[in-house]
């Protein structure tokens, strides 16, 4: 029992190992596909003031740093966020093309309940969706019961995604305002 | 009916009554905590009692909860980032989220550098989160140490390499040299007075409100002996309401 006792660690870290690994593998692969595999420098868009409170208002929270980094290419850009659904921070990938969202994708996903918004059935009601004047989604999303959570935390990603991108996409904000 | 059966039963009555008295002052104390505790539970989210948490030293004291004696600390300028159990602090001020593994803090230019969970996070001199690094922000993995370069550089150590990153850390660039001339972060003991100050506001964290209330309401707050003296108090309360209804009844006679 002694020696389980001290193999203990060891098997948490490899079990914690892995799965740092594919969450990092996720986001690499994600941002490879979305460019074809020239994947542009990152750049950094800075959250104060007016924006931040934009922030806030989309998430119904401050965002829990004062920067983003995002990956842009003519009108693409690409962002990797994370927000909580119920209590476990979910990552997030969004590629927004020319102010509409082209794709949605779920990088990492640790709540133990509301798994489907990984799925294309229910990721795909995103695509070509918009931010209206509020930064609210321009449609409705149909949503899954027993996931309510997760889909919102989506729908929240989603209209970040598209706020950010529009105030990036306007002005340089690679600087601390 | 005569006298005599007259008086036995005034006899009867008047011991009934004694008895439904002493029982009614005995589960008095009871009864006013189960109903206390009780309107208070009913009412959880509206008083937030899920969210409080207990600061009262000898509460804490009585359920044993301790603040981690030994503590990581690295200085940065004249203050500390701390860590102790999963949380971090910069002096007094906590960092939000679960963190462990603290291997390293300074202070690079205006901004403060913390390498903690191997991530690095970029934090604003009042702790605000910058930006927090993760492995698919290029940090690499398994970070020892943390330090400065002559030229006021960061410089992160893992086993085998040195790694630094550009101004904006978005690019990691391995050092061939072996660092001779860095200056890593060290830990340092915290002063007695910070020490005092983060123990207790790490164990003023732990105790919900609503755990206290729960404990009072079933006894389970007085240790083990608790739920049985509350369980005493409830068979207290179910006679008291019998011998109560037979008293009013006899009287109406």
């Amino acid at each position: 029992m002694r020696s389980m006792k001290n193999l203990w660690p060891l098997l948490a870290l490899l079990l914690w190992l892995p799965a740092t690994a594919d969450e990092s593998n996720a986001a690499e692969a994600f941002l490879e596909e979305a460019f074809h595999g020239k994947v542009p420098e990152p750049a950094m868009v800075w959250l104060s003031g007016e924006r931040k409170q934009a922030v806030a208002r989309i998430l119904g929270h401050n965002y829990p740093a004062l920067r983003i980094r995002y990956w842009r290419s003519d009108q693409r850009s690409a962002w990797i966020l994370e927000e909580t659904g119920k209590e476990q921070p979910i990552t997030i990938g969004v590629i927004v093309n020319d102010g509409t969202l082209e794709r949605i994708k779920v990088l990492a996903f640790r709540e133990s309940r509301g798994g489907e918004i990984r799925y294309p059935f229910f990721t795909d009601q995103f695509k070509g969706i918009g931010i209206d004047d509020r930064q609210e989604l321009n449609r409705h999303i149909d949503g899954i019961s027993g996931a309510t959570l997760s889909v919102t935390a989506m729908k929240k990603v989603a209209a970040l995604a598209l706020y950010l991108d529009s105030i990036t996409g306007k002005q340089d904000v690679q600087t601390a305002p | 009916m005569s006298r005599q059966h007259h008086r036995k039963q005034r006899f009867k009555l008047r011991s009934f009554y004694v008895w439904h008295r002493y029982m009614g002052v005995a589960a008095a104390l009871f009864t006013l905590v189960i109903a206390f505790t009780g309107i208070l539970l009913n009412h959880t989210e509206t008083f937030r009692f899920r969210d409080s948490h207990v600061q009262s030293t000898w509460i804490l004291d009585w359920y044993g909860i301790e603040a981690p004696d030994q503590l990581l600390s690295f200085p940065v300028g004249d203050r500390h980032i701390t860590l102790m159990g999963d949380d971090l602090y910069l002096d007094r001020k906590e960092i939000g989220d679960d963190y462990h593994d603290l291997t390293g803090a300074l202070q690079l230019g205006d901004m403060l550098v913390v390498s903690v969970n191997n991530n690095i996070l970029l934090l604003t001199p009042r702790g605000e989160m910058i930006e927090r690094l993760k492995r698919n922000d290029g940090v690499p993995a398994g970070i020892e140490q943390i330090g400065i370069d002559a030229g006021g550089k960061l410089a992160v150590r893992t086993r085998h390499e040195i790694y630094r990153p550009d101004k904006d850390f978005i690019r990691w660039q391995r050092l061939d040299n072996k660092g001779s001339d860095i200056r890593w972060a060290t830990p340092v003991p915290l002063e007695p007075r910070l020490k005092k100050l983060l123990q207790n506001h790490f164990r003023g964290e732990v105790l919900p409100v609503e755990r206290v209330l729960l404990d009072l309401h079933s006894g389970r707050f007085f240790g083990k002996a608790g739920p049985w003296l509350f369980d005493i108090a409830a068979a207290l309360l179910i006679l008291l309401s019998l011998t109560g209804t037979w008293i009013w009844l006899k009287r109406r006679r």
